[in-house]
């Protein structure tokens, strides 16, 4: 593989088209297209679906999955605000982040007794390591389209697995997609215009 | 205002129906192209260069806010799915069109691929197909553009297969590697599937409908879905009836003969939906055998990560998808199933990061582990050609109306044991070579699901086990064709666009043939 700053130099920006092209735009209209740095979506700072203390869980749960490191995390990128747009719009969904929070902070007291928003991070992360493991553990989704064939076995699991599988899920899916995300952390490359392909020319 | 009687009327406008109202228009034939969803500026309509995190649910739409298309399967808009398809565009080989010949299995085409071949050859030279030279038996090279270079990640697969004596090639696409015929050549955003804005990527409605404009043969009516063919007491089909989209007012678009090309199972259930007392199930149907034999491919997906590009940089390689293909190798070799199958691969988008889910563990191993994964991320999908059963077909739904009121079909699917043994080969063969190749796989697809629907208004010869003949023409109304994925007797594994523009293309030549002659 080469360094990135190798393979930009094959890369050039198309300046200009054909002078046939019997498309109404210019040269400069084309590149136009290709700057994509609008504005990101933005959503309201006040949770529609978790209460304040529900939200601050949640807003918890996200920071210890996606944490900030050398690059953003799942508090800076937005990620409780998407959960909660996505759980607000999901009434299915909506019974199991109610009832797992709830299940949570009774765990916790349990195992504490304190609410999981009481916790230290490393008791915090005690707690997730078991549940986050067996969460792992789930299936994958079945694909679209089956076709009407085999219906999937139910996921035996208990309602804290299945309700940190669905934040984990939820996470991983709100800061993979966002710009802090898919830009800063993963480094997304694409979605430019070149003016040709480039050959590989390493080894494999 | 006068409600004029054309020459041809072509229901739909995607491959099938762009090509045959270009190639008629062009022979000073009057066509009239109906379609069910609005025109489409293709230049600024489509959600083109679009990230996801312009949306607050993540989710791209396909078209631009305040812009129209994309209602139903039954409206689309002018173009059809080429607007938003990946363009692969592989010919039919000998062995595809005589499957049978060769195993016993499924049915053959009642041509030969010599007969397809000028066709193939025009299509080409209209659209721009890029790809290489290859001189394989089972896919015929054509009139190529140069081919687009492979992936970094593609090369290291090939290296791969090539351990194993599996051969990988150049994609063929109808999209532009050189600027050709006013179109600019690809600019590599990785958008395709999202509609292409610069026309690089053929589309019915730039490349072959627009200009067909100039001719002044040819009239389009938008928004307007085909829920009836209207048969006469003489047998003759005399036009159709149609819905507008937005008003429900009923209109008739009155013709000498009539396509219909709304591709697969629309076109069965808007005939199984135009009944008639000559016809009391369905138009074309004196058979029973509408409807049957429905053979979409089947696909089935493996996951994995190269580890050779693990904690690599990323590289911008979204390209125009994917740039390889494995073809169908499993002729020359022992087995215990009939046809085969092919491989596509590396068509992930590198926006689409659900897979990030299925990592394990959370925190910042977490996601050091997504970070260093995300560049060596790499989607296989081989696709098997089903074989027909009595069990697989289109209907309409009795009660379950669409959006538009009319019937909604239905698509019966029951996988045989020829079609699971493919399957479990085409995964097996999949993991062979990903493993040969270096890699850590996440995830295999446990059971097939459909793609690129084919069937149910088959050709052949004998009209009691068959709807149309080799030149598309029904058996039962001699001025009334079926030009599109269901007329296939076979299915071949390889995507069917270009096969179906072929086919649009002789049958367009046929019936200008005919109207010289005399009429339909």
């Amino acid at each position: 593989m080469a360094k990135p700053e190798e393979r930009r130099e094959a890369l050039k920006i198309i300046g200009a088209i054909g002078s046939t092209c019997a498309f109404p735009f210019s040269a400069d209209e084309l590149y136009a297209q290709h700057q994509h740095d609008g504005p990101a979506a933005t959503l309201p700072s006040q949770p529609s679906f978790f209460t304040k203390d529900e939200f601050a869980a949640i807003s918890r749960l996200a920071d210890l999955i996606i944490p900030a490191t050398g690059t953003p995390g799942a508090l800076a990128a937005g990620v409780p605000a998407y959960i909660d747009y996505v759980v607000s719009r999901n009434p299915a969904a909506q019974t199991l982040q109610r009832q797992g929070l709830a299940w949570l902070d009774s765990h916790c007291g349990k195992l504490h007794g304190k609410r999981f928003a009481e916790l230290g991070e490393a008791q915090q992360i005690a707690v997730l390591t078991p549940l986050l493991e067996a969460a792992d553990k789930a299936p994958l989704p079945a694909g679209p389209r089956t076709g009407g064939l085999t219906p999937r076995p139910a996921w035996k699991a208990s309602t804290g697995v299945k309700f940190l599988h669905a934040v984990k899920s939820l996470t991983a899916d709100g800061f993979f997609t966002s710009k802090e995300g898919l830009v800063e952390t993963l480094r997304y490359p694409g979605n430019t215009a070149m003016a040709e392909f480039p050959t590989c020319i390493h080894e494999h | 205002m006068a409600n004029p009687i054309h020459d041809i009327v072509i229901a739909g406008s995607g491959a099938a129906g762009g090509t045959l109202a270009a190639h008629l228009a062009a022979a000073g034939v009057d066509v009239a192209l109906v379609e069910g969803g609005p025109k489409i500026d293709t230049r600024v309509a489509f959600n083109t260069h679009a990230m996801p995190f312009h949306f607050p649910n993540r989710a791209i739409p396909t078209m631009k806010a305040g812009k129209e298309g994309f209602f139903s399967e039954r409206a689309r808009g002018v173009g059809g799915k080429t607007l938003t398809w990946n363009a692969v565009a592989w010919r039919y080989s000998q062995r595809d069109f005589k499957g049978k010949s060769h195993d016993g299995a499924g049915e053959n085409w009642p041509f030969d691929y010599k007969d397809l071949a000028p066709y193939y050859d025009r299509i080409e030279r209209e659209i721009g197909v890029c790809g290489n030279l290859d001189g394989l038996e089972d896919l015929p090279d054509g009139v190529f553009l140069p081919p687009v270079p492979m992936k970094c990640t593609d090369v290291a697969v090939k290296n791969g297969a090539a351990k194993l004596g599996v051969k990988v090639i150049h994609v063929r696409k109808a999209t532009l590697s050189r600027p050709r015929g006013g179109r600019p050549a690809c600019h590599y955003c990785g958008n395709c599937m999202a509609g292409c804005d610069v026309v690089a990527k053929y589309n019915s409605a730039d490349v072959h409908i627009a200009p067909a404009m100039k001719t002044g043969k040819l009239t389009v009516y938008h928004d307007s879905i085909v829920r009836e063919v209207i048969v006469n007491q003489e047998n003759r089909v005399t036009g159709v009836r149609t819905l507008n989209r937005e008003t429900k007012a009923e209109g008739e678009i009155k013709g000498r003969g009539v396509v219909v090309c709304c591709a697969c199972v629309q076109s069965v259930s808007l005939l199984l939906m135009s009944k008639s007392r000559l016809y009391p199930n369905g138009l074309a149907n004196s058979s029973g055998q509408l409807g049957k034999h429905f053979i979409p491919h089947f696909t089935g997906g493996v996951q994995c990560f190269l580890k050779d590009f693990i904690g690599k940089p990323p590289a911008n390689d979204e390209g125009f998808l994917d740039h390889a293909y494995v073809p169908s190798f499993m002729h020359s070799r022992k087995r215990d199933y009939a046809r085969s199958f092919g491989v596509q691969f590396n068509y992930q988008n590198r926006r689409s990061t659900g897979w990030t889910r299925s990592i394990p563990g959370f925190g910042k191993s977490y996601k050091q582990a997504v970070t260093d994964r995300y560049p060596a991320f790499l989607t296989f999908s081989p696709y098997g050609e089903m074989l027909p059963n009595a069990k697989s077909f289109i209907d309409l739904d009795p009660s379950v109306k669409d959006a538009h009121g009319l019937p909604a079909a239905r698509r019966h699917v029951w996988w045989g044991s020829n079609d699971l043994k493919i399957f479990a080969d085409m995964i097996e063969w999949s993991k062979r070579i990903l493993e040969s190749t270096g890699a850590e796989i996440l995830s295999v697809s446990d059971e097939p699901r459909t793609n690129h629907e084919l069937g149910g208004a088959r050709m052949g010869e004998d009209t009691r086990t068959s709807v149309v003949n080799s030149f598309c023409q029904t058996h039962d109304v001699k001025n009334l064709f079926v030009v599109d994925g269901a007329v296939f007797p076979s299915a071949s594994e390889k995507n069917p666009t270009h096969t179906i523009m072929a086919l649009a293309a002789r049958t367009a030549e046929h019936i200008q043939e005919r109207l010289k002659k005399g009429g339909l």
